[in-house]
């Protein structure tokens, strides 16, 4: 299988603080990738260095053939790469529909096309049926007309992973898109995934709670401190001695 | 479930019920009559003052209410418009008839020989009238757009205050560019503008306060259309949060850029349109004051980010400014006793609406709805043929 993202020894620096320490990873396509690894080891800032949000101190992001690093992240989501926020950034003045379409593309966003209805209509009604669909999946569909600023914590986790799946990129990094949703809701949100991988989707998944998201990973990258300890196939990361020792403890045994 | 009908009727009802707007409109009827009831002259003056702040108003909003810019320099732009139709048209038609253009047209004022002339010239045919109303709009909305582009150039990534404070920089260099550079309009002596309405004879104040009404019913109704769109949510989707809206894949700057371009052509096509009503320019006419911060005060009381609350709070304070201005000493006088000069009323006023929104009406009048992009009608008619009504 080609590899869609690759890191290549991404350090990120915050004055001293060394935040993303030589990170190189490969993230395969079609694949559920997880990045796992204790609270303030990293994980957001490689996936804020990848996606321009950030710019990697040293290092190079590719996907496919591309070079992106430093790229501006309105481009990266251009070349069919997009993430999700861990602490939930919805558009407050937006309906929860048009939060996910405004993750879409509609050519009625050219101002000079914007005032003539017709000429953006139909595509506007495509990606409303698209967006529909998603919000269905995480269960928003019953809110869509309401101001997103009426949605609960764990609602608007669940608009924020609708906005990453709206948006048709290959690459979807999901940070932590399952915190605070029950794990019912959790299970039928990752299976949703699943299914989109066989549709040819990737994910980059960073996830704390291991026990329900594991089991539906391909490959996981443990982290700590800012360095890579650890990757393989879920059971050899799970069983790595190192992975116990920083992060995992007792909770190996519930996997 | 509520039909579309009765849910939009009680919209209605509710916006009504509202203690502000019944207020503002029972205030908004008896001074109304007042000055109604002084005649048409006073009746056009509030039309005219209306529809010109009502343009720089809802542009304003476009920025600041849809996208989110502090633009603390919406007088830049209605400068280009103004100096634009205050130097351009009339210096062309000057130079083609062999009449001088440079600096003696700048200081046709003081001798008031060469206006005339042209506008003798409009006044005989309603085809160069008509062309010549039209090509100043033309150029102020460029000059407004093409101003609005060029500061946003290295002002646009700046955050909040600075690009605050360095759009109030940059108008506020303007306006003094024009009072100091005699050859642009003047400086501080009006420059003469030809009058496209010469041609209406007696009727020319109603004809040209009909036209600039209709240009601010029209630019309502373009900025209506524009909003409610892809590039409207864009731009709410910058206004809410920049880094969530490049993750959606917007271009922040460029689409910043456009907000601010269209906001300020308008604004330029205001004040060319100012220009063209008042016949002259002068350069400390276009003070921050009175084309910067009057129309904040519209904004904030209308309520930010409704183009129609915006067009409400215009045509209140409006009314409430002529009526300051017309009855001034009459109703006001007694404050001399106290050391009040009742003369700076109007901008006392501004300053108490301004307080008074912020304390009690943060929202404004008509606060902002957050509503589909498409009208109600046709998302439910989209999703009633099957998708709602689809079991999970
Ligand atoms: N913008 C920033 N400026 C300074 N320090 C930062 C910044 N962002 C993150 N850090 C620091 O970098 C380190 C890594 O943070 P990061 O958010 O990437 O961790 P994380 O693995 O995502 O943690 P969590 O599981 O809690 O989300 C932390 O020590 C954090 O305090
Ligand atoms: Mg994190």
């Amino acid at each position: 299988m080609r590899n869609l993202l690759v890191t290549e020894n991404i350090t990120k620096k915050f004055g001293g603080l060394v935040a993303v320490n030589k990170v190189s990873i490969e993230v395969k396509e079609q694949t559920f990738t997880m990045l796992i690894g204790p609270n303030g080891c990293g994980k957001t800032t490689l996936i804020n260095c990848c996606t321009g949000i950030l710019k990697p101190t040293e290092g190079r992001v590719l996907f496919g053939d591309t070079d992106i690093t430093g790229w501006p992240t309105h481009k990266i989501y251009e070349v069919g790469f997009v993430r999700s926020f861990q602490i939930p950034l919805p558009f407050l003045g937006l309906t929860v529909l048009d939060n996910v379409l405004g993750a879409m593309r509609n050519s009625g966003e050219a101002p000079l096309k914007a005032p003539f209805r017709r000429l953006w209509v139909q595509e506007e009604e495509n990606n409303m049926e698209k967006a529909m669909e998603i919000l269905r999946r995480v269960r928003l569909d019953n809110h869509w007309d309401k101001p997103s600023h009426t949605l609960g914590a764990a609602q608007l986790k669940m608009l924020e992973v609708a906005k990453g799946l709206a948006s048709g990129a290959r690459l979807i990094a999901l940070d932590e898109p399952i915190g605070g949703v029950d794990p019912a809701s959790a299970d039928e949100i990752l299976t949703h995934v699943a299914e989109l991988k066989k549709e040819g989707l990737t994910f980059l998944v960073v996830e704390h709670r291991i026990d329900i998201a594991a089991p539906y990973a391909d490959y996981i990258y443990a982290m700590d401190l800012g360095r890579l300890i650890s990757q393989g196939t879920p059971s050899e990361v799970l069983n790595d001695p190192k992975v116990i020792e920083v992060y995992l403890g007792k909770g190996v045994e519930a996997c | 479930m509520i039909t579309e009908q009765s849910r939009n009727s009680k919209n209605i009802l509710g916006l009504f019920l509202k203690g502000e707007v019944i207020t503002t409109v029972a205030i908004l009827v008896v001074l109304t009559y007042f000055l109604v009831s002084r005649g048409l002259p006073m009746v056009l003056t509030i039309i005219i003052d209306f529809a010109v702040f009502a343009i720089v108003t809802m542009s304003l909003n476009l920025e600041t209410g849809f996208t989110g810019i502090p633009q603390f320099g919406r007088v830049l732009a209605v400068i280009a418009g103004a100096f634009a139709v205050g130097a351009i048209p009339g210096r062309i038609m000057a130079a083609s008839m062999g009449l001088p253009w440079g600096l003696k047209y700048a200081k046709d004022s003081i001798h008031y020989q060469i206006s005339p002339e042209l506008t003798q010239v409009l006044a005989n045919s309603w085809v160069f009238s008509l062309l010549f109303l039209i090509f100043c709009v033309t150029i102020a909305a460029a000059s407004g757009a093409g101003i609005g582009w060029l500061t946003s150039r290295p002002a646009i990534r700046l955050k909040e205050a600075y690009l605050g404070i360095s759009l109030l920089a940059f108008g506020d260099f303007f306006m003094w560019v024009g009072h100091n550079w005699e050859p642009l309009v003047g400086g501080s002596t009006a420059v003469y503008v030809p009058d496209p309405f010469r041609i209406f004879g007696g009727g020319r104040f109603q004809a040209v306060v009909i036209v600039i009404f209709l240009v601010a019913m029209l630019v309502y109704a373009y900025l209506n259309r524009l909003t409610s769109s892809p590039f409207g949510r864009s731009l709410k989707m910058i206004r809410d949060n920049e880094v969530s809206a490049a993750a959606a894949g917007k271009d922040i700057t460029r689409i910043r850029t456009q907000s601010l371009v269209i906001g300020s052509m308008l604004a330029g096509v205001a004040g060319g349109l100012y220009v063209i009503y008042t016949g002259t320019v002068t350069a400390m006419g276009y003070s921050r004051l009175v084309w910067t911060f009057w129309p904040w005060a519209f904004m904030m009381l209308g309520g930010i980010g409704s183009t129609t609350g915006v067009l409400l709070g215009v045509m209140v304070l409006t009314i409430m400014r002529t009526m300051i201005t017309v009855y001034r000493f009459q109703l006001f006088g007694f404050l001399m006793a106290w050391g009040i000069n009742p003369l700076w009323l109007e901008y006392t006023l501004m300053g108490a609406v301004i307080i008074g929104v912020i304390l009690f009406l943060p929202h404004g009048l008509v606060p902002e709805k957050v509503q589909p992009m498409l009208p109600a009608g046709r998302v439910k008619k989209l999703f009633s043929g099957g998708m709602a009504a689809k079991p999970r």
